[in-house]
């Protein structure tokens, strides 16, 4: 039906509303490219079919996408009278259900509903569902939603996208026919000036300026372009807005068509996006059959005609020049501005070329005013961008925010955070034009300007969120791959630059790369953004210059270490456990050795690599189980209790002195080089151990009667046997280690006295010093610190604690000190300031001391402490915390309330956190950096003073055993070179011949965990809690690798 | 005062340099005045002696005995200089770069052999994948191109060094 | 449109006439901007970008040969950061293909080795290509090389714009851009080319030459497309 007067126009209006508000129940299956990818299809047809068979009274039409990817296919479903009900995950074998409860009132299953919608704003018009189901949640407040406005996505998924009547009936076409009947071209120019809309394909310009100069060109031919070549990887908004809701398009370019006096059109939408160009083209069939396009819009003599034009696929044609080349049917190139479009344009002509989300915002700002649109977003940017949220976030999907949104919000609020307790890294924004922002800058707000500062752009508002399983090399290199196959070949810089920055960033992959590369790279990629002939080549280096500025050190872990801690770049790693180990233990050997039923050759591959590995078998954090390649198969192997179990039945048993013998075997001729090391923890220890294998003249001081350090007097009997500990040290010391204990470097011996008597000193002090928390109260009896209350029940000696504990903290001296308490017959209670997923302690030992007995109360934060008339602790007051916007770290920062609760007991023990006391090295000359630890070379660990080392606590802060200890065997290999001149530490290892195969068929059974003594027992007692693996599931377990260090043969 | 110890040598190239060298004509005198040639074609010596001051290479890289001779030279040199456009930058040794080394020696020992076809394996140093210039092997102090370099363009060079300067070519010298 | 300007090149005003470009200008006044893609009686494409130059009040470098001068326009044509990133831009070019000039008819004409010495480019710190590439000597008279093409287009305008015959023009994407005749036909089977060789002349290498000379035997009219181009603009 042509609409050519105000009567039809409402007589269309009617009847699509009595489409979208049907007096039966309708059901909207979300068919977009996405939903279609995951099933919807499917359901479709089941509704359809289902629907037809039963002869129910029930509309079922196709909308497009509301956006939340993660939960396709999403379908809504209506009943008069009610709220819109939005479901999630649906599938076929859902229809039915869902089509039983429709009739009788019910709700479909509860696992597929995700939220509800009682009225909508369409911003040119409103819908009213209806009320109810109160007990669904309302959209925005579904995390993933919270905070979304919808300008752009105003339509999408709740529409059909094929029906002109419904788009009519939400206040489509209106700003248009105002626009016409106003007449006032140049007051519609001024409105979209005012709103300072920018253009929203990424350069920001302002989109009523280029209006003007289109409307204030010359002559009689110009042309109006959409942009919808988006080429961006993880960029797909263009392609749903258009799949959603073509008719917003059309307005939005008729509209400027009328007044900027251009009568023609051209979407040049890209050919890979097959659904969008079909609903365009329909869309744009309705709009003429209806009236709307063609020679007498709306009946009010304007001209206008829209056609769509295929673009095959090249990145480049995203430029705008290139866009027109295409357009031209030349080949896409760029070619130099001056003439810019507006003057010189397609054919010739003046042209104005905007991106399809800009077109989006036309409408609403003619309907609602540019003051309203100004009041969203940030002062420089206003309104909204519609962002692709992907990557390794939860929730992943199209998320329309108002600039000015730090980027905090997107990752961790409506992301969820990252995924399998993965820490983020990164978010990659703008696509390959764009770059990378570390995570300790998303508290920036995201507008054109802040991004531009960092390094980034807005670009087309693509959001890759990466962890720490992403490399930020190999993300360099991956888009510097893409835009180098994706360069036109027209100039020289981004022809051949990129070219040789693609070589270069190999160079670093395969670690080929020397030190001077960076800074060729630098000025190369310099080079090529500013030389290039088009927005291309000017920003194609962008995510190399960012990943240089935000992550220089990994860049130079690659060379300098050879190292690529996410493990991304195979040729620096032997496979994901070793490279994860902070030891770099050669796990899949040992477990293929323990297979092979060669016990002692496993253990002397595990003690080669780890001379405590009893001990690491009990307590070490396990990266390994993170990154094990099983997992994706069922669940990561347990490496960690297989090489407990080895060294167990080597170390406990009477192999032992044979083993010691192996071990001694492989110790290097004496050098005649004598080594001091400060500290007899297990970074001493390691680093005393590897020095003396290499055969040179080691002796350790530590001011404790015995070694061991933390791991003796901190770590209590129940997590690690000291029998375990103590044949592990045995065998150090039969390597020939000298130990002096009971000597306080610093007071009884200088550290210039131990540097003048040996060739090389290691300090490896721990974190002994309590970091201290004001709180009032602390003076009283019955308060003590973590650490010295560990150490003392590590010593068997008598500790002053009553009846009711109540210990502050959640890292591992919190849990331990709970623990033993526990075995001292105390009530305990764990308070810890924010959630229970934020406790930096190891999960297992948290669901330890929970078994054991212990309470936990999360978010609360310590007050005061209050004491009786003789000084002693009466009970704890605690502040009640909420969860405030994330911090930097990931977590969200705890924000006290007015709550306060007080928790009667006797004693407090203080678990908030140790530091290193460094003050005697100052003493020294050596340079103390501002956060308390030593200033060290990252890759030599040398201090400002030469032959002078460190590592362990003193670099780190406190840290975890088996990070001590890799530190410690690395300043071991890094002092042998310094002393030797030559790299030695591979020559310990002997030929292990063993199997070079990935097995056949895996062992299909589960990941074995040991077993555990009973909670209620645990607590009378001091005895190991861990029973360890059994030979016959260690043997099973080992069979479970899938060996990833096996690298294929063929040549 | 010592006399200036240079070394030179001739890895893939056509020994043009050294004629260039060859031809400083009475320029020579000048330099043997203040330099021995202790290492090279010129003289005796087997091995490259160490404490040599100058070294000047002549020729890309193309084999395992080139690249273990330039290896050497940098170690036991104080400055390096690559002689000729075959050394800076590869040049015609490096026209074969295109095709791979096994199709290559093909090529020449079998298919354009008439007797006693078939590749040599003994006695002949193993060709690497390509013929590189010196840089990519080792650390390059001056470069000079030329094929050959003039003879003028290697006295100033060798002048210059001799005199404990680094030359500066500018714009002095062009490939070819 | 013979509007006059005054605009100033390395500090000193120079007299110009709007619609100019700076390259023009520039070299109207004996003032030296290094350029390869740009040719007089050619259309400019900005392909090189071995003439940025700095234009105070303008960010960003800007491309000599394409934009045009304005009343009050001041120029640098030099620094070090341009002159660093002219040696970037022509170490790219040498590094691209294989140019050995030992063996080209150009050498000692070549435009390419000329800016390498200008430049003092006595040796590139980027690792070099090799690409294999080929060599079409089936037109009677010409010989196009590969190897020793820089992709300036040249060849492609002269035979556009002042030949008309329009045989060249550039195919493939990125590193893998390739000069092409006709439809990829090699070039001794173009149907339209006219064989007048202003194609060769117009070539800054030695990758488009005459059959039948020698090393540094090949040198080359250019100012016969110039001049051509210039007469029948007068006209």
């Amino acid at each position: 039906m042509m609409i050519q007067d105000f009567a039809a126009f409402s007589a269309v209006r009617e009847a699509g509303l009595a489409k979208l508000l049907p007096g039966k129940p309708r059901i909207a299956v979300g068919m977009g490219t996405c939903g279609s990818g995951n099933g919807a299809e499917a359901v479709y047809h089941a509704f359809s079919s289902e629907i037809d068979a039963r002869g129910l009274a029930v509309q079922l039409v196709p909308v497009g996408c509301f956006g939340f990817c993660a939960e396709e296919p999403l379908v809504n479903v209506w009943v008069p009278g009610h709220p819109l009900l939005m479901l999630h995950q649906v599938q076929p074998n859902h229809v039915d259900g869902i089509l039983n409860g429709l009739g009788h009132g019910h709700l479909p299953p509860p696992e597929i509903v995700l939220c509800k919608i009682e009225e909508w704003d369409h911003l040119a018009g409103h819908v009213k569902y209806g009320t109810g189901y109160s007990d669904v949640p309302n959209w925005n407040e579904i995390p993933f939603f919270d905070g979304q406005v919808k300008i752009v996505l105003r339509n999408c998924g709740l529409i059909n996208p094929d029906d002109i009547e419904e788009y009519i009936a939400i206040g489509g076409y209106q700003a248009l026919y105002k626009v016409l009947i106003d007449q006032n071209p140049a007051g519609v120019i001024e409105q979209i000036k005012a709103s300072k809309l920018r253009g929203r394909g990424g350069a920001g310009f302002l989109t009523g300026n280029k209006w003007e100069f289109l409307a204030k060109a010359a002559g009689p031919e110009k042309y109006l372009v959409c942009n919808a070549d988006e080429g961006d990887p993880g960029a797909y908004m263009n392609r749903n807005e258009i799949e959603s809701d073509p008719h917003s398009l059309l307005e939005g370019m008729m509209i400027a068509g009328y007044v900027t006096g251009a009568s023609k059109g051209i979407i040049y939408v890209r050919a890979e996006y097959p659904l969008a160009v079909l609903r365009l083209e329909r869309a744009i069939e309705h709009a003429r059959a209806y009236g709307v396009l063609g020679d007498n819009v709306l009946g009010r003599g304007f001209k206008f005609d829209i056609e769509t034009v295929e673009g095959a696929g090249a990145f480049v044609c995203g430029e705008e020049t290139a866009l027109i080349a295409s357009l031209e049917s030349h080949a896409g190139r760029p070619r130099s501005r001056p003439p810019f479009p507006a003057q010189k344009g397609l054919y010739g002509k003046p042209t104005n070329i905007n991106n399809v989300e800009t077109w989006y915002n036309v409408a609403p700002i003619v309907a609602k005013g540019p003051a309203w649109f100004t009041e969203i977003g940030s002062p420089k940017s206003a309104g909204t961008k519609v962002f692709s949220l992907v990557g390794k976030v939860q929730s992943t999907g199209l998320v329309e925010m108002p600039f000015g949104t730090p980027l905090a919000k997107f990752i961790y609020d409506i992301g969820g955070g990252g995924t399998n307790g993965r820490d983020i890294k990164a978010v990659q924004t703008g696509g390959p034009s764009g770059g990378c922002i570390p995570a300790d800058m998303f508290d920036t707000p995201v507008d054109y300007e802040t991004l531009a500062q960092l390094g980034s752009i807005m670009g087309s508002g693509g959001m890759v969120v990466m962890d720490e399983d992403n490399c930020m090399v190999d993300v360099a290199r991956y888009f510097i791959e893409f835009t180098h196959s994706e360069s036109c070949g027209k100039c020289v810089p981004c022809r051949v630059g990129l070219d040789k920055a693609l070589r270069m960033l190999n160079g670093f992959t395969l670690g080929t790369a020397t030190d001077k590369d960076i800074a060729a790279l630098d000025e190369l990629c310099r080079m090529v953004r500013d030389t290039s002939l088009c927005g291309l080549g000017q920003s194609a280096p962008n995510p190399v210059l960012t990943s240089l500025r935000h992550f220089r050190h990994e860049f130079e872990d690659h060379i300098l270490a050879k190292r690529c801690r996410a493990g991304v770049c195979e040729d620096l790693a032997l496979s994901p456990c070793e490279n994860s180990c902070p030891l770099h233990m050669n796990i899949p050997r040992f477990l293929q050795l323990y297979k092979e039923e060669r016990v002692e050759d496993a253990f002397l591959s595990v003690i080669l690599d780890n001379p405590l590995p009893a001990s690491t078998g009990r307590v070490c954090q396990h990266p390994c189980d993170n990154r094990c390649r099983r997992a994706a198969v069922d669940e990561s192997v347990n490496m960690r209790d297989v090489h407990r179990l080895i060294a167990d039945e080597v170390l406990l048993s009477d192999k032992f002195d044979t083993m010691v013998g192996r071990v001694l075997e492989r110790r290097q001729e004496p050098t005649g080089r004598t080594v001091a090391i400060v500290g007899a923890g297990p970074t001493g220890l390691t680093c005393a151990y590897y020095l003396a294998l290499l055969g040179h003249d080691v002796t350790v001081y530590d001011s404790r009667p015995a070694a061991g350090g933390m791991l003796r007097y901190a770590l209590p009997e129940y997590r690690l046997p000291k029998a375990v500990l103590d044949k592990e040290i045995e065998l150090i010391e039969r390597l020939g280690v000298k130990f002096q204990f009971n000597v306080n470097v610093g007071e009884q011996l200088t550290l210039n006295d131990v540097g003048q008597q040996h060739d090389a000193v290691f300090l490896a002090i721990g974190t002994w010093k309590e970091a201290w928390v004001y709180l009032p109260g602390t003076e009283l009896t019955g308060v003590i610190p973590a650490l010295p209350f560990l150490e003392a029940m590590s010593r068997g000696q008598e500790v002053p604690v009553g009846k009711s504990v109540v210990v502050i903290g959640g890292g591992n001296a919190a849990i331990d000190s709970a623990r033993s308490a526990r075995r001292l017959g105390a009530d305990v209670t764990i308070v810890y300031r924010r959630e229970r997923n934020d406790m930096p302690a190891i999960p297992e030992e948290i669901e330890a001391a929970e078994h054991e007995g212990a309470k936990l109360v999360y978010l609360a934060a310590p007050h005061r402490i209050v004491g009786d008339k003789n000084g002693q602790v009466r009970a704890i007051e605690v502040v009640r915390t909420k969860p405030g916007e994330f911090d930097t770290s990931g977590r969200r920062r705890p924000v006290p309330t007015d709550e306060v609760i007080r928790i009667a007991c006797d004693t407090v023990i203080l678990a908030v956190g140790e530091k290193v006391d460094p003050d005697f090295c100052a003493a020294s000359g050596l340079t103390i950096k501002e956060a308390g630890t030593l200033e060290v070379d990252r890759y030599s660990l040398e201090t400002s003073r030469e032959r002078f080392y460190a590592g362990g606590d003193l670099i780190t802060g406190a840290s975890n055993v088996s990070n001590a200890m890799g530190i410690g065997k690395k300043a071991a290999r890094n002092i042998d070179r310094r002393l030797m001149g030559e790299e030695r530490v591979a020559n310990l290892i002997p030929d292990f011949a063993y199997q070079m195969e990935p097995p056949e068929t895996p062992s299909q059974s589960g990941r074995h965990v040991p077993g555990e003594m009973p909670a209620a027992k645990r607590v009378q007692s001091y005895a190991e809690v861990s029973l360890g693996l059994t030979v016959g599931a260690a043997l099973e377990e080992s069979a479970r690798c899938l060996r990833c260090d096996v690298r294929s043969v063929e040549s | 005062m010592d006399k200036v110890k240079i070394g030179t040598c001739w890895l893939d190239g056509c020994s043009g340099c050294h004629m260039s060298l060859l031809d400083l004509d009475e320029g020579i005198v000048g330099v043997l005045e203040k330099a021995d040639i202790v290492f090279g074609p010129l003289v005796d010596a087997q091995e490259w002696p160490e404490g040599v001051d100058v070294a000047l290479i002549e020729g890309a890289v193309s084999s395992q005995d080139d690249l273990d001779l330039a290896l050497t030279a940098r170690e036991r040199s104080k400055i390096v200089v690559a002689l000729g456009d075959c050394a800076v930058t590869g040049n015609v040794p490096s026209m074969r770069n295109g095709i791979p080394t096994r199709k290559l020696l093909e090529r020449v020992y079998v298919e354009g052999a008439t007797e006693g076809r078939g590749v040599p394996t003994d006695g002949v140093p193993a060709l690497l994948k390509q013929a590189e210039p010196l840089h990519s092997a080792i650390k390059v102090d001056v470069h000079v191109p030329g094929c050959p370099p003039k003879p003028d363009a290697i006295l100033f060079v060798v002048g210059a060094l001799l005199e404990g300067r680094m030359p500066d070519l500018g714009s002095k010298l062009r490939f070819g | 449109m013979t509007e006059k300007v005054k605009v100033r090149i390395d500090g000193e005003v120079i007299a110009a006439t709007a619609g100019q470009t700076i390259l023009e200008v520039a070299r109207a006044n004996g003032k030296y901007i290094p350029a390869l893609c740009y040719m007089e009686g050619l259309s400019a494409v900005g392909a090189c970008r071995l003439c940025m130059v700095e234009v105070s009040g303008v960010a960003r470098l800007l491309p000599a040969c394409t934009t045009p001068v304005q009343e009050g326009l001041a120029v640098n044509t030099s620094s070090p950061q341009l002159e660093s990133y002219r040696k970037i831009a022509i170490e790219l070019l040498l590094v691209e293909r294989n140019h050995v000039c030992a063996v080209c008819v150009s050498s000692g004409h070549c435009e390419l080795q000329t800016l390498a010495q200008d430049h003092g480019v006595t040796y590139v710190r980027y690792p070099y290509n090799f690409p294999r590439l080929t060599v079409d000597a089936t037109h009677p008279r010409y010989v196009l090389d590969h190897n020793r093409c820089v992709l300036c287009s040249r060849c492609v305008r002269t035979c556009a714009e002042v030949e008309g015959a329009h045989v060249w023009d550039m195919a493939g994407r990125g590193i893998q851009t390739r000069l092409v005749s006709e439809l990829q036909r090699p070039w001794g089977e173009s149907t339209t080319c006219t064989s007048c060789g202003k194609c060769v002349q117009a070539c800054p290498t030695g990758a488009m030459a005459e059959k039948g000379w020698g090393v540094e035997e090949m040198t080359k009219k250019r100012a016969v497309v110039s001049r051509l181009s210039s007469i029948r603009e007068g006209q």
